[in-house]
């Protein structure tokens, strides 16, 4: 039962550390809260389907499609309304609200397109499963958790180790000093939220495979998650997203095994408050450096 | 030809005006000093010729190219670098990275050799280049924000309020490198509330009034002047 629990828990926990890194590198770039950041997480994996139905082809083309719009969807999140915000200085609470204006806008355009019911989503890693320790684990389970550890290895690479992503974390500590060493801010936040929808949309197929459906309200409910996530690691920071990730993902699972299934969401908040209680930054998160 | 050339530049923050046309040169070579109290226009004034802030009005050239309202990595490209008011460093980055990050904009293959020029300049920042840079002093921080500019191989160097907040002795420090990088080559406009030391360190100065250059003459001419005693060095 516990390893089962266990198992269970950092498959859906890796999931939320991939959308939080992508949540959490928004913010660490544009001290933003991206509200928008679920939806393109349901986007992704309506895109897939969508595709996947009207073409009949290949789900793996549908998806890696659906990766580009996805991604595309962050571009022009970004390009179509922040950054005209930006131009005009407009307060962070504008950017804020905008958001949530363009999740509204993506999760209605599902609903319009696809109906509000829930959708049946093709599992095409369906390769049975095995036992260990008399827990089960799928195969499904081993691709999420691989593809969850391959994409923030190299996600730290491009972050502390290339050039742009020294661009990325100077920009999120200072942009206008970023912007006189001639990094392009601009850039360097398109390219923050093409990774973040990426992610996102990767996210959103994968946990579409493990439970083989898809609902318009699951990214309203993985936006929370990984809110909680973000935070309970330290915003802004990369390996707190991922740990972040991993436990919301394990208490929650605990929780609703031994617990009740009713209270699985309260609990992982309930952890989020007491973590904030006696370290308000987050676990991995510092105390800003504030010197005159 | 001057290197350096604002012709009739006004810049406004909504419906004040920062800058009420402003001309002001500087020759290759020279250091070029902006003195004037708070509020004066001068920060605005570096901040408009790195395309940081839009200028409303007026021309700004550099090296006979309009530059007027480029973004600010086309300044940075033509070797234009500011060192910002409030040294500006990246806390979370070591000093060494910090002084990479100068470089951005410059092949990688060049970087090794101005690192070593920076060190030789600011002996201090070698010592500590493994530390973050926001637990460096306030000095350290602003060698570092120098060191950082000068990575950026500068031809125009503008410096936002070096001594702010420092120690005297540290000043003059600061303001020892200066000369020294004046004598490299580099052509620097300097903006100083701390008129003395930055008057003693230059060929020529303009004084800024709310928005409007009020006087201009050769640094040594205006030490000397009595409007500028009175209302700049405290009339000494």
């Amino acid at each position: 039962m516990f390893l089962q629990q266990l198992i269970n828990g950092i498959t859906i926990g890796s999931v939320y550390a991939l959308v939080s890194i992508g949540f959490t590198m928004v913010f660490g770039v544009l001290e933003l809260t991206n509200f928008a950041n679920g939806s393109l997480y349901m986007l992704g994996a309506y895109l897939s389907l969508m595709l996947y139905n009207a073409t009949g082809v290949n789900f793996f083309l549908a998806f890696f499609v659906s990766i580009l719009l996805t991604g595309g969807a962050g571009f022009l999140l970004d390009r179509l309304a922040l950054r005209r915000l930006r131009r005009k200085n407009a307060p962070k609470l504008t950017a804020l609200i905008t958001t949530l204006g363009m999740s509204m806008i993506f999760d209605n355009f599902i609903m319009l397109v696809f109906g509000s019911e829930t959708k049946s989503f093709p599992n095409q890693f369906n390769f049975g499963s095995f036992e260990i320790g008399g827990a089960v684990v799928s195969w499904v389970q081993i691709i999420i958790l691989l593809t969850a550890l391959i994409l923030m290895l190299l996600l730290s690479f491009v972050v502390y180790k290339t050039k742009v992503g020294k661009a990325m974390l100077c920009t999120a500590q200072n942009a206008e000093a970023a912007r006189l060493m001639g990094i392009n801010v601009n850039s360097v936040i398109a390219f923050t939220f093409i990774i973040s929808g990426v992610l996102a949309c990767i996210s959103g197929n994968l946990v579409g495979m493990y439970y083989q459906t898809v609902s318009v309200t699951m990214g309203a409910t993985v936006g929370m998650k990984t809110f909680a996530s973000a935070i309970l690691g330290g915003v802004g920071v990369l390996p707190g997203a991922m740990v972040g990730g991993l436990l919301v993902g394990i208490i929650e699972t605990f929780a609703a095994g031994y617990i009740s299934s009713g209270y699985r969401d309260a609990i992982a908040f309930l952890v989020l408050i007491v973590v904030l209680l006696f370290k308000p930054s987050g676990l991995f998160g510092s105390k800003q450096i504030n010197k005159v | 030809m001057a290197l350096l050339k604002l012709e009739d530049v006004v810049v406004n923050y909504g419906s004040i005006n920062a800058l009420r046309s402003i001309n002001l040169e500087v020759n290759e070579g020279e250091i070029v000093t902006l003195i004037g109290s708070n509020g004066a226009g001068k920060s605005t004034t570096m901040r408009t010729i790195m395309g940081l802030k839009r200028c409303d009005q007026g021309r700004v050239t550099f090296d006979g190219e309009d530059i007027t309202n480029k973004d600010t990595q086309v300044m940075v490209k033509k070797s234009i670098i500011l060192s910002p008011e409030g040294r500006q460093v990246f806390p979370r980055l070591s000093v060494l990275d910090n002084l990479r990050m100068g470089a951005y904009s410059r092949p990688d293959s060049e970087i090794e050799g101005s690192l070593e020029t920076v060190f030789e300049l600011f002996p201090k920042l070698l010592d500590r280049k493994a530390q973050v840079a926001g637990t460096l002093s306030g000095g350290e921080q602003q060698m570092l924000a120098v060191g950082r500019a000068m990575m950026g191989k500068p031809r125009l160097l503008l410096l936002d309020e070096p001594s702010l907040g420092l120690a005297p002795l540290i000043i003059k420090e600061i303001f020892d490198m200066v000369d020294k990088i004046r004598d490299m080559g580099t052509t620097i406009l300097l903006v100083e509330q701390n008129a003395r030391v930055a008057l003693r360190h230059s060929d020529r100065a303009y004084v800024l009034e709310t928005g409007k250059i009020v006087l201009q003459d050769t640094a040594e001419a205006l030490l000397n002047s009595s409007v500028v005693r009175e209302a700049y060095l405290g009339g000494l």
